[in-house]
């Protein structure tokens, strides 16, 4: 099953590549992740802990569509199919959740969520085994292209290049959403709930809105991770990822797009690298989950704020070269 | 009838557990706001404390007429579970949520997430993953002691050399129930080197749920005159209303916090030896669920509430015990495997009814 020409290549990754592109595509799916959840808790001003629920969602909606359809379509269209499958299933399940968790406000409305996160894992834990599952997963047929041992690295690249995409539209997207009108009354509605409603803003519908886009982009990338994966099992889906996605969110500086793809990098690329160390590493392998849990707490006490604060990598950049320059240009004078 | 007893008993004595870990909660919810998602693992530790103390102490060797022995054992393990809970919690309160505290309310919650990971992974290293069996009370007897047909099966522990030349102590059966122990059985086990037998006193669950509930009964007034009667109590209570001002009217907030920080894991300490009494084991990600369900109990009685605490945790206990017998007898075989999806159900509609649970105070809205 080539789709186009372009998928000859036989690139050979070797086992450092293989480890960057599968480095590099968690990198996408969590910055996908960081970006939809940045919706809800940096922008909308609310608190949820329940979005690795939507991102389960996503990657089985898109398995069993996958599973059903695959070999009756062009595979690529039943990828895409199961993307926009996986996406309405998320949304829709970010209808029935938020409408009645969204009266709910601060912790309660975070305490709510994180519930339906669980329960939606134990949903898909104890499911028939003949739907979902059950606890032993769903294997997605491969419906892109034919994985084997030639195609395997333009398998990889092609993932990573298909989810690199989607982070871009995805940061432009939700960049342009919140500064239109509707952005604008969700902003206003996260800084003083009762005053936008004098303004004649609807708040509940401003944040039923925010979390039905954050659900199903969530679910967005849970599709995409399940196509990459050949497979999804429920305990991927733990509590431990959502407190993942929301670490990139925080130290991504909350509200900041491209600083959530960044930290999205240094959680990942940590986590990945340590996760690897050789046997010689001996004491650091084997305490490598401690260290891992260490160097969160130490970024959390030491960069609370986010690793570059709430601001945009651009203005970052800007204000170091601004800096920079001054300091050239004190030493002339 | 009394099958629903059973199950409503059950849920009760899983409620105190819950509770037991909801007052830490809720105490430390009262005064900083911080949802302490590292308490399920005071929890642990204190149970895994507790273990060590019931297993490796021998204190039920004391020379008191039983059961004086197999309750000082216990009294002992309690104390000390509850002792490193506490002391584990203020640690962390010193060490990772005092220096975020000014940083904003997620910085602290995820800081608090952390270290629930990183306590859960350290505890993984030092002690394994693997699930331990809860350590029978044991009754020591002398060889002279036991005469005649042995009651029950009786055990020693005897050193043994391994092929790498280390000494492990291993527990092994000398004699088993009904076996005569004769002069000739004696002089035998003497020449093994077994100078002294015991049995193992396996603890009804029925017991012990009626102790945990006890020990809550016992516990709940002691904590209530606490924080209602002492100054520090009042500290507190000035704190949770108005930080700012109690600090204004010479309150030292960082011990109020500490305090409180200790007497909540102090408590949840308490809770890990009824967990590990009850459900007769031990491992690393014990803090998890009871720890998230205890939360859950914390909102549903009203988050920043004691008695509310104690009330949410015996509700949840009774609902996941109860309602999945009730989904089950109504013809719905796996409602049992379904239970924590039940019990978060059951959270969701209590908030949605009651936004903050059932003994909480309505939070008026300012404008």
């Amino acid at each position: 099953m080539a789709a186009g020409g372009l998928l000859t290549l036989a690139i050979d990754l070797g086992p450092d590549g293989f480890w960057w592109m599968n480095l590099l595509f968690l990198v996408a799916i969590y910055a996908m992740l960081g970006l939809s959840l940045n919706l809800i808790n940096g922008y909308a001003g609310m608190f949820s802990l329940g979005h690795h629920g939507f991102w389960a969602i996503g990657a089985y909606g898109a398995a069993w569509f996958t599973i059903q359809f695959a070999g009756t379509m062009p595979g690529p269209l039943v990828f895409i199919l199961s993307c926009l499958f996986a996406m309405g299933v998320a949304a829709i399940s970010g209808l029935l959740i938020g409408l009645p968790c969204l009266r709910l406000r601060g912790d309660y409305l975070a305490i709510a969520t994180l519930g339906f996160g669980e329960i939606i894992r134990i949903a898909i834990q104890n499911s028939d085994k003949d739907v979902l599952g059950g606890s032993l997963g769903l294997a997605v047929p491969r419906v892109i292209m034919d994985v084997n041992r030639e195609s395997k690295g333009d398998f990889r690249v092609l993932m990573v290049g298909v989810a690199f995409a989607i982070v871009v539209l995805m940061a432009w997207g939700i960049r342009n959403y919140i500064r239109s009108a509707k952005g604008r009354a969700m902003l206003a509605v996260a800084q003083d709930e009762t005053a936008a409603g004098l303004l004649g803003i609807n708040p509940t519908r401003s944040k039923v809105t925010a979390f039905v886009i954050a659900s199903t982009l969530a679910g967005l990338a849970g599709a995409i991770y399940a196509h990459y994966q050949g497979n999804v099992t429920p305990l991927e889906f733990g509590f431990m990822e959502m407190v993942k996605i929301f670490l990139i969110v925080v130290l991504g500086g909350m509200g900041s797009l491209s600083g959530c793809v960044v930290a999205a990098f240094l959680l990942i690329f940590v986590e990945q690298w340590l996760a690897k160390l050789p046997p010689e590493a001996g004491f650091f392998k084997d305490w490598w989950q401690v260290e891992y849990a260490f160097i969160l707490v130490l970024l959390m006490i030491f960069r609370p704020r986010g690793i570059f604060g709430p601001r945009e990598i651009s203005d970052v950049v800007r204000s170091l070269r601004r800096k920079f320059s001054r300091g050239a240009a004190g030493e002339n004078s | 009838m009394g099958e629903f007893f059973d199950f409503f008993l059950n849920g009760l004595g899983l409620g105190a557990i819950f509770a037991f870990i909801a007052l830490g909660y809720t105490m430390v919810y009262g005064i900083i706001k911080l949802i302490n998602f590292a308490h399920g693992e005071f929890f642990m530790v204190g149970a895994y404390v507790g273990y060590f103390t019931l297993r490796d102490l021998d204190i039920e060797r004391v020379d008191l007429p039983q059961p004086f022995p197999i309750m000082l054992d216990f009294l002992v393990a309690i104390l000390f579970a509850a002792l490193a809970a506490g002391i584990l919690a203020v640690l962390t309160e010193r060490l990772a949520y005092r220096p975020v505290r000014k940083a904003g309310r997620i910085a602290a919650l995820l800081t608090a997430v952390g270290v629930s990971l990183l306590l859960q992974n350290v505890a993984r290293q030092v002690w394994t993953a693997n699930v331990r069996p809860f350590p029978d009370p044991k009754i020591f007897r002398t060889l002279d002691e036991v005469d005649g047909p042995a009651g029950t099966n009786l055990y020693a522990d005897r050193d043994f050399e391994t092929s790498d030349g280390d000494v492990v102590v291993e527990t092994q059966l000398v004699v088993s129930q009904g076996e005569t122990v004769d002069p000739a059985k004696r002089t035998q086990l003497e020449a093994d080197g077994v100078e002294e037998v015991y049995e193992r006193v396996t603890l009804s669950p029925k017991a012990v749920q009626n102790y945990v509930l006890l020990a809550l009964l016992l516990f709940a007034p002691i904590l209530w005159l606490l924080v209602k009667k002492t100054r520090m109590g009042k500290a507190m209570r000035a704190a949770s209303e108005d930080a700012d001002a109690a600090r204004l009217m010479g309150i030292n907030i960082n011990l109020v916090v500490a305090a409180t920080f200790f007497i909540g894991a102090f408590v949840a300490g308490i809770g890990g030896v009824a967990y590990i009494a009850t459900y007769g084991k031990v491992d690393p990600m014990i803090g998890f669920l009871p720890g998230l369900k205890a939360f859950v109990a914390a909102v549903i009685g009203g988050i920043g509430s004691i008695p509310g605490a104690i009330l949410g945790g015996l509700i949840l206990g009774v609902t996941e015990s109860v309602l999945p017998w009730m989904l089950q007898k109504m013809g719905w075989d796996a409602a049992f495997a379904w239970k924590d999806a039940i019990a978060f159900a059951f959270l969701i509609v209590v908030l949605v009814v009651k936004p903050t649970g059932i003994l909480g105070k309505p939070m008026r809205e300012k404008v």
